[in-house]
């Protein structure tokens, strides 16, 4: 999110965290499940963070979500993470490969140009001229890898993929093995202890209905939730602000107030109501947390170079009015009622509401 | 649980509660309806042996104590006391499962032969919550408490009823060590509360009479008390502190109410689980009772996990309404409620645990739980089972009557399944008497019995129907309803009249005879027949004094429709109905004349009042009519009469044979001929349709003055008039349209399939095409060039 470094797998990036509950474990005795690195408790605290442990929190929201999906993953089923877009069901599935499997990169995404290929194997076309076909000659794909190494496969976007393509995991999650009829006819890669996949997929694209029964029948499915908390999500914003900013952090003065206005802003704009339950217009772009932080730090840019380095409500409206016209220019309709009724009402009382309504006016009156 | 570092108030109150044990007298800090508490008090019990069990509940209630420990008494059963406050009447409930630690406390002493007492105050209304039945032992101090609140999500635990779970019902403390916990547990929730909070909600005068009453009891030998772990800490402080200075301040109690007396204003019923549940909104729930109950019934808790997920398959798949849930995935639910055990460190798989690995296997798709999982679910996590008490315990008396009658009308209330029965009502004196006793009890807001199909005397409609339909279902919120009326009469009939009475006044104050009406056939309906004279002399008075046609209209066809089902309502003297409603008639005819002036806004109400009328004029007999007939007349002919009602008066004269030719040919050549206004012609036209619109089809001579007034009209006319137009020409039926449109068609020259294409344009190309057509004719004008606009048109 908006971080200079380059992205390092959750594998590396806490490194330490995943030693010290590996040392924990050792200590304890526990035995891991097959092809599992971690103790299931351990992943589990891996995730939702482990004072004692010093390990950090990672995933914010459900923790009995996190419970399931680790118990699903410790079964034959695969692991299916629903829901809205921005709801962190990519960062939940790339820290559990992490902590199970060791390796979050054996990664397929999901496109409409996804191929069967793509899931089982291809051929290094020149070597499969000169050699036949032969093990050097093979392409495996991340799942025919994740197969023979024990390991989590991770399918982002599956439903992004045609249903056809979708369908060759059926029998590669029900068999768990891959034929491979070119080495010959009994020729196989056979999943050891330790495979499975963790697959995620978007409620705003074309949505799990398309996906056959076979396919659903082999998942466990978990529907990631937007934070339900609002306390808990300013403060997530906030906290998540000033890691983006990093060291940019003492340039800019962000009040809490402010960011209060900007959480307000995205939950009443993502459940189409306002916090009394009064109806608004639901813009179709997507309103996630993930895209409040991103408003965040653009805010806190602009008024980091543009403005006097101090955060106000009419950098949050300028750059919110980005969001708003990314989909459509019916999104932005929507966000100039929202302003029109539920901001006009609110600044006669509050000076950051009237402040944002005056930046707004410019931008869509 | 431990507590590195307890409060120092907290601290010295554990010293306290040892040395009371000491003392003999033993705490049990429970929580309503858990059956770790109800476990662990049995157990106590069997280990003190007491000489008195102490169990928080009012002390009114003492004359029941015979009653619950009769050994026919099965819980689920409540308490039901009725409390009055002038002319306010409220409820509450003190309910009682097997898993319910206050249960299984008074039968232990029972079986111990040992004196079970209730110690707390009686009720008092203060406090929050204005629920029908409120509960007496609401715990929202736990949901409430922030220490708990923290604790939970420390602990990764949802909330505070998870925590509970964890900590209690899945622990596998003895008995002692497991009150020692709740009452820490309970304390800490304590100490997140102002004495003010607790004294403005009657909390601390409760815990006051429940240290006085515990006192006086002192002498008796070893007591254990049995009080909601909240009020632990207070009565350990009381107690436990036991000088001079506290003595002095405990309050002189009167004595104790005798259990011989009957008890006053409380009842014990019958209850269900269902009611118990916390998730249903049920202030003292614990969530999922059925769950629990199984748990309290099973000797091993971890065995229920299967006999639970398997129920609710087999639920779901005799839904039919959800995919299907196979036998692998019932066991891969419980082999994952298992390792979610294991992982959350529970000794076995708790609720939530058994709830999770439902939502993991059971459900799949992005909108949640399919309705048919979510109803499995909660049926076998809430539980249906009903309790029993003996048949000699006493009842209200408006309860014991619409039991007694409901068995004698066949109706099954020993248990609390919903059913449904069809009635004959044409050819069955039985099913006319189950049918009136079903509507009565409808009527009282018994939430007993709901008619689903059949003909509505009240409303009117459906009269033909031989057969009703009803479903209904003896639960205890029948039985609490029913003693909720009991202030409202002392019979199923008083009250209802009562009740009558209020919505009579109520119609009165307003002179409408058509409330007044609805009124009568209400009490038709339930077969209340003292009332129904009384109501039918209001009506009679009140139809001389209403100024609204529409109201005396309606009277008149409850009296006709009640006159039609007389049978079926058994009702008596049945010809006043009709005597009535010929009353109505000078008033009718009276009140037409004040329709002609009609403002244009209210042309439409008008236009249904008159059908109303007519319809009401084919009941009647010719001879009584004639003074309606000759007020529609007059409206008729005067000029001034609104457009819209005078189209309406012609059109019902027209389909009714009413006038003569002439004089319709003379209204249509006045009323679309050339000259005409537009807008008024519209007006009529619409007031025509509204009445008898297939009659544009079979009167050739309004087809061709309609027909000519529109072609007529200039096209800046005919524009600003379509909307109105349009709307005219809803009321034909499809096929009517269709015949229309052919018509049309001939006169014009065309085929009738040539104008009918579907054509892909919306208003705005079509305002387009007409605009663009317009400033073509005009530049052809401007032009000289007329002739050729005609070319185009034709």
């Amino acid at each position: 999110m908006g971080d200079d470094a380059i992205r390092l797998p959750a594998e590396q990036q806490y490194a330490d965290e995943v030693a010290r509950l590996r040392e924990r474990d050792s200590l304890t005795g526990q035995t891991l499940p097959p092809g599992w690195r971690l103790t299931p408790r351990a992943v589990r605290s891996f995730i939702i963070g482990d004072e004692k442990a010093q390990v950090s929190r990672k995933f914010y929201g459900d923790d009995a979500l996190v419970d399931r999906a680790i118990v699903t993953l410790l079964g034959k089923q695969g692991l299916m993470l629903v829901g809205e877009p921005g709801t962190a069901k990519s960062m939940l599935s790339e820290l559990l490969a992490a902590a199970i499997s060791g390796n979050s990169n054996l990664t397929i995404q999901g496109t409409a140009g996804t191929t069967e290929d793509n899931i089982r194997y291809s051929w290094n076309y020149a070597l499969l001229l000169a050699e036949g076909p032969t093990e050097r000659a093979l392409v495996p794909s991340p799942v025919y890898q994740g197969m023979r190494a024990g390991q989590i496969v991770r399918f982002e976007e599956i439903t992004r993929a045609v249903p056809e393509v979708q369908d060759t995991l059926v029998s590669i999650m029900s068999e768990k093995q891959i034929m491979i009829p070119e080495f010959g006819s009994d020729a196989r890669v056979s999943a050891r202890p330790g495979f499975n996949i963790i697959a995620t997929a978007n409620l705003r694209d074309r949505g799990v209905n398309e996906m056959s029964a076979a396919l659903k029948r082999r998942f466990n499915f978990e529907t990631v939730k937007p934070i339900a908390d609002k306390a808990f999500e300013i403060e997530l914003v906030q906290r998540q602000l000033d890691a983006d900013l990093g060291p940019r952090r003492s340039e800019v003065t962000v009040g809490p107030d402010v960011i209060d206005l900007l959480v307000t802003a995205f939950r009443e704009l993502r459940a189409g109501a306002t916090e009394d339950g009064t109806a608004l217009k639901r813009p179709e772009t997507v309103m996630s947390t993930a895209e409040a932080v991103n408003v965040a730090f653009a805010a806190a840019m602009e008024a980091r170079y543009l403005g006097d380095g101090k955060l106000t409500p009419a950098e949050i409206a300028h750059q919110l009015a980005g969001v708003a016209m990314k989909d459509s220019a019916e999104d932005a309709k929507r966000l100039r009622f929202w302003v029109d009724n539920v901001v006009r009402e609110r600044a006669r009382s509050s000076a950051n509401w009237k402040q944002f309504q005056a930046a707004a006016k410019t931008l869509w009156n | 649980m431990t507590f590195e570092d307890p409060p120092p108030r907290l601290a010295r109150a554990l010293d306290l509660r040892r040395a009371l044990t000491g003392r003999g007298v033993w705490f049990a800090s429970i929580r309503h309806h858990s059956p770790a508490c109800a476990r662990a008090v049995r157990a106590l019990i069997r280990d003190v042996n007491p000489a008195a069990v102490l169990i928080e509940g009012p002390e009114t209630y003492a004359p029941l104590m015979a009653a619950l420990q009769d050994p026919v008494t099965r819980p689920p059963v409540a308490i039901l006391g009725l409390h009055r406050d002038g002319d306010d009447t409220h409820s509450t409930l003190y309910p009682l499962a097997d898993f319910s630690p206050e249960w299984v406390a008074l039968r232990e002493a029972a079986d111990l032969g040992v004196p079970a007492v209730f110690i707390d105050a009686p009720y008092d209304r203060d406090g929050p919550g204005d629920d029908l039945a409120r509960t007496l032992q609401s715990e929202r101090y736990f949901a409430h408490s922030r220490t708990l609140a923290s604790l939970a999500a420390r602990e990764h635990c949802r909330d505070h009823d998870e925590l509970w779970e964890q900590l209690f019902e899945l622990g596998t403390q003895t008995a002692q060590d497991l009150f020692e916990q709740t009452f820490v547990w309970s304390s800490l929730a304590r100490l997140d509360y102002e004495p003010e909070v607790l004294e403005s909600d009657g909390t601390l005068r409760r815990e006051a009479t429940m240290e006085a009453r515990i006192a006086q009891w002192r002498a008796a030998g070893p007591l254990v008390v049995v009080t909601g772990a909240f009020h632990t800490l207070a009565l350990v402080e009381a107690l436990g502190s036991d000088d001079a200075e506290t003595k002095r301040r405990r309050i002189q109690l009167p004595p104790a109410p005798d259990p011989a007396r009957p008890a006053k204003d409380a009842w014990l019923i019958r209850y269900d689980l269902t009611r118990l549940d916390g998730l249903r909104g049920y202030g003292a729930g614990i969530p999922a009772p059925g769950y629990y109950q199984r748990t309290w019934e099973a000797a091993d808790p971890s065995a229920i996990v299967t006999p639970c997920l398997v129920d609710i398959a087999r639920a779901v798949n005799a839904a039919g309404t959800a995919d299907l849930i196979s036998t692998p995935e019932v066991m891969a639910a419980a082999l994952q409620a298992q390792r979610l055990a294991d992982l959350r460190g529970h000794a076995w798989p708790g609720r939530v645990d058994v709830l999770d690995a439902c939502s993991s296997c059971f459900v799949r798709g992005e909108t949640g739980a399919a309705p048919a999982v979510r109803d499995a679910v909660a049926k076998v996590f809430g539980g249906t089972a009903l309790g029993v008490v003996p048949d000699d315990s006493p009842a209200p008396p408006i309860l014991a009557e619409a039991r007694d009658q409901a068995a004698k009308l066949r109706f099954v209330v020993t248990d609390a399944a919903r059913r449904t029965v069809s009635l004959d009502l044409h050819r069955s004196g039985t099913a006319r008497r189950r049918s009136r006793f079903l509507a009565l009890m409808s009527y009282l807001g018994t939430g007993f019995a709901t008619k689903t199909a059949g003909p509505d005397f009240i409303a009117g409609v459906g009269l033909g129907r031989l057969f009703e339909e009803w479903q209904y279902a003896w639960t205890p919120l029948v039985e609490v309803a029913l003693i909720g009326l009991a202030d409202k009469g002392a019979t199923l009939a008083e009250a209802a009249t009562t009740r009558l009475e209020a919505a009579e006044a109520d119609a009165a104050s307003g002179r409408s005879a058509g409330a007044v009406g609805a009124i009568v056939a209400q009490a038709a309906a339930v077969g209340l027949d003292q009332p129904l004279d009384r109501l039918l002399g209001k009506l009679a008075d009140l139809i001389e004094q209403d100024p609204s046609l529409r109201s005396v209209v309606a009277a008149a066809a409850r009296l006709l429709g009640l006159w039609q089902v007389r049978d079926m309502l058994e009702l008596p003297r049945p010809e006043r109905l009709l005597a009535l409603a010929g009353k109505t008639l000078p008033q009718i005819a009276y009140l037409i004349d004040g329709l002609r002036a009609t403002p244009e806004e209210d042309e439409d109400q008008a236009v249904v009042t008159l059908l109303a009328v007519r319809d009401l004029g084919r009941q009647m007999g010719a001879d009584d009519w004639q003074p309606v007939r000759r007020a529609l007349a007059r409206a008729r002919g005067d000029g001034a009469t609104s457009p819209g009602v005078q189209g309406a008066l012609y059109a019902l004269a027209a389909a009714d044979g009413d006038i003569g030719d002439d004089d319709m040919g003379a209204w249509l050549q006045a009323s679309f001929g050339p000259g005409a206004d537009p807008e008024l012609t519209v007006r009529r036209l619409a007031g025509w349709m509204r009445a008898a619109p297939d009659l544009l089809l079979h009167t050739p001579e309004l087809f061709e003055a309609v027909d000519d007034a529109i072609v007529g009209l200039s096209p800046d006319a005919f524009l600003a008039l379509l909307p109105d137009l349009r709307r005219c020409f809803t009321w034909l039926k499809p096929f009517e349209t269709a015949a229309l449109a052919s018509r049309i068609a001939e006169s014009t020259g065309l085929n009738a399939e040539q104008i009918a294409t579907v054509s892909n344009f919306s208003a705005g190309d079509l305002a387009r095409g007409v605009a663009l057509q317009r400033q073509l004719t005009d530049w052809l004008r401007d032009d000289c060039l007329e002739s050729w606009a005609e070319v185009t048109h034709a």
